[in-house]
């Protein structure tokens, strides 16, 4: 017989951070000309209406634009500064960053034990799955703008308010995502091996605890991944559709109706941040989940 | 038979005019006509034939994975599904369908997981079948750090792991390379040699055949039925040299004519 070394699992695989910096490295080269570009259009129009910005050509004028279309390196820095500082106050991103991880968090485990019910229920029946199903699609078709207000005035009734609304909102666009990952990764047993379990006389509840349920956990965690940047979207919509005293989505909102460029930018790329630890988070979580897969 | 093992009267396993017909889009297939058997405790019964003969069919149906559309068949003295029920055999897929996310130890103490047996038990008994198919140096391997060799026996060792007085494989080896597949014949025998299940095999190849049965059941197809049963009279234990054994190629011929028989 062959024979393996005993521990054949490669003790590390290759990291991702050099490709990482290598487009970050690009964007960066991009960033200039295309900052000048975007904003030259507008210099030059200030100019032309003789306005003094203290600088003589569109091209110099470029980094010194009130509301930049793409803000000059010094500007993103006191822009960030401003925002950051101090980090926990009630007016600063990451303050805010924290309330919508947070109902966005709250809203995926929503999601989670919904979207997990829903894919149980669609695996085992067929009818229950083509009687509900174009629903569920339909739900999904319905706009999150349009649904958020009204969603929120109808908890409000009820006394939930807050942060919970948020969540729910969030939650009601993650779980579609979960629920036909779960439904798919709960089919995605071997006929082979569901014979086998029939072979040892199991119960329909160790079949799906020991055979369904371990086979759906890859599935589950794409669709969380998926699950977790909708579900982000949706608690920044949220917080700009509903009244709404914190979140980076409140931000946003009262930051473009001041115009306010600098501070967009800021608060899209804490967005952008707190989407990329969210996705990073359950990536862990499945990596140490999954630790019995080969190495990608 | 030769074999030196005593053997009860009362078979263990008994098909009477046992038919399968499977409905198709176009009319229907019959997978299985008549099948008349009877097989002794402690045998080992290969079922031989071209793709379409049956085979597999007759082996879901005395493991209860399908249910005939006629005839009577008894598996260890009850109703196949009593059988099922009460475990009373062991099955080998063509696929060694382990579980990817058990490592080798967990995959073998499945069925005492499902079983419910006593939690201290488990490991040792596994631990024990790992032994017997000589993998116990890789039970914290995961299946897809084994080859293909590897990963059947340890699907061997879990359809021993709660000890069944029959062991049902459906060619198990097909997919493996010649070598590897004559290798685990040799173990095969000493595995049946050592335990004293009844074994029940299919396999489409003449040489597997003759080389591990007692009796060879030759099945030919369209409709599926058994063409004749032939007794392979080569002494045990049986080693490399029994494929030289003038006899060996005497019942491989027989095997041969009556699979032709079928064809023409």
């Amino acid at each position: 017989m062959t024979t393996l070394p005993s521990s054949p699992r490669p003790a590390r695989r290759p990291s991702n951070l050099l490709p990482m910096l290598g487009v970050a490295l690009a964007a960066l080269l991009l960033y200039w000309p295309l900052m000048l570009w975007a904003n030259s259009g507008q210099a030059a129009r200030s100019l032309a209406s003789g306005a003094d910005l203290g600088c003589s050509t569109a091209l110099a004028c470029a980094t010194q634009l009130r509301n930049p279309v793409i803000p000059a390196p010094g500007q993103f820095a006191s822009g960030f500064r401003n925002l950051s500082v101090p980090p926990l106050a009630p007016t600063s991103a990451p303050y805010n960053a924290l309330v919508t991880g947070g109902e966005t968090l709250l809203g995926l485990a929503l999601a989670s034990v919904f979207g997990l019910v829903l894919a149980t229920l669609l695996v085992r029946s067929r009818s229950f799955e083509r009687a509900t199903l174009p629903w569920l699609v339909a739900s999904q078709t319905v706009p999150i703008v349009a649904l958020a207000p009204m969603l929120a005035v109808l908890l409000g009734q009820y006394g939930v308010q807050g942060f919970v609304p948020k969540a729910i909102i969030a939650a009601y666009i993650a779980f579609f995502p979960i629920a036909i990952g779960m439904a798919q990764g709960l089919r995605s047993p071997d006929p082979l091996q569901l014979d086998l379990m029939r072979t040892y006389r199991a119960s329909p509840a160790q079949v799906f605890g020991l055979l369904r349920i371990p086979a759906s956990l890859p599935y589950l965690f794409t669709s969380l991944k998926v699950a977790a940047t909708a579900a982000l979207v949706g608690s920044i919509v949220a917080e700009i559709s509903t009244i709404s005293f914190s979140g980076l989505g409140k931000m946003l909102a009262e930051n473009s109706r001041a115009s306010d460029t600098v501070a967009l930018w800021v608060i899209m790329i804490y967005g952008a941040a707190l989407g990329i630890v969210l996705v990073a988070i359950i990536g862990g979580l499945e990596r140490l989940v999954t630790r019995w897969r080969p190495p990608a | 038979m030769t074999v030196s093992r005593p053997t009860s009267d009362a078979p263990i396993v008994s098909v009477r005019d046992l038919s399968m017909i499977f409905p198709t889009p176009g009319g229907q297939t019959v997978a299985l006509k008549d099948a008349n058997l009877l097989i002794m405790p402690g045998e080992f019964i290969s079922l031989i034939g071209p793709s379409g003969c049956g085979k597999t069919t007759l082996l879901r149906l005395m493991a209860d994975l399908i249910q005939p559309t006629g005839g009577e068949l008894l598996v260890n003295g009850d109703t196949p599904r009593k059988a099922r029920e009460n475990r009373a055999y062991g099955y080998v897929f063509q696929a060694p369908a382990l579980m990817e996310w058990r490592n080798v130890l967990n995959n073998v103490k499945l069925p005492l997981d499902v079983m419910n047996t006593p939690k201290a038990e488990r490991d040792s008994r596994a631990r024990e079948m790992l032994k017997l198919v000589g993998l116990e140096k890789f039970e914290r391997s995961y299946p897809w750090q084994l080859s293909g060799g590897m990963q059947q026996r340890v699907s061997i060792a879990r359809a021993l792991a709660f000890d069944p007085a029959m062991l049902f494989m459906d060619e198990p080896f097909g997919a493996l390379d010649e070598i590897t597949r004559e290798n685990l014949n040799l173990e095969l025998l000493r595995l049946w040699r050592e335990t004293g299940k009844t074994v029940v095999f299919v396999t489409h190849s003449i040489s597997e055949a003759v080389f591990l049965s007692t009796r060879v059941v030759v099945m030919t197809a369209r409709p599926g039925k058994i063409e004749g049963i032939v007794d392979i009279g080569l002494p045990h234990p049986r080693s490399e040299e029994s494929r030289e054994d003038p006899r060996f190629f005497e019942y491989a011929t027989q095997i041969r004519e009556l699979l032709k028989k079928g064809h023409s």
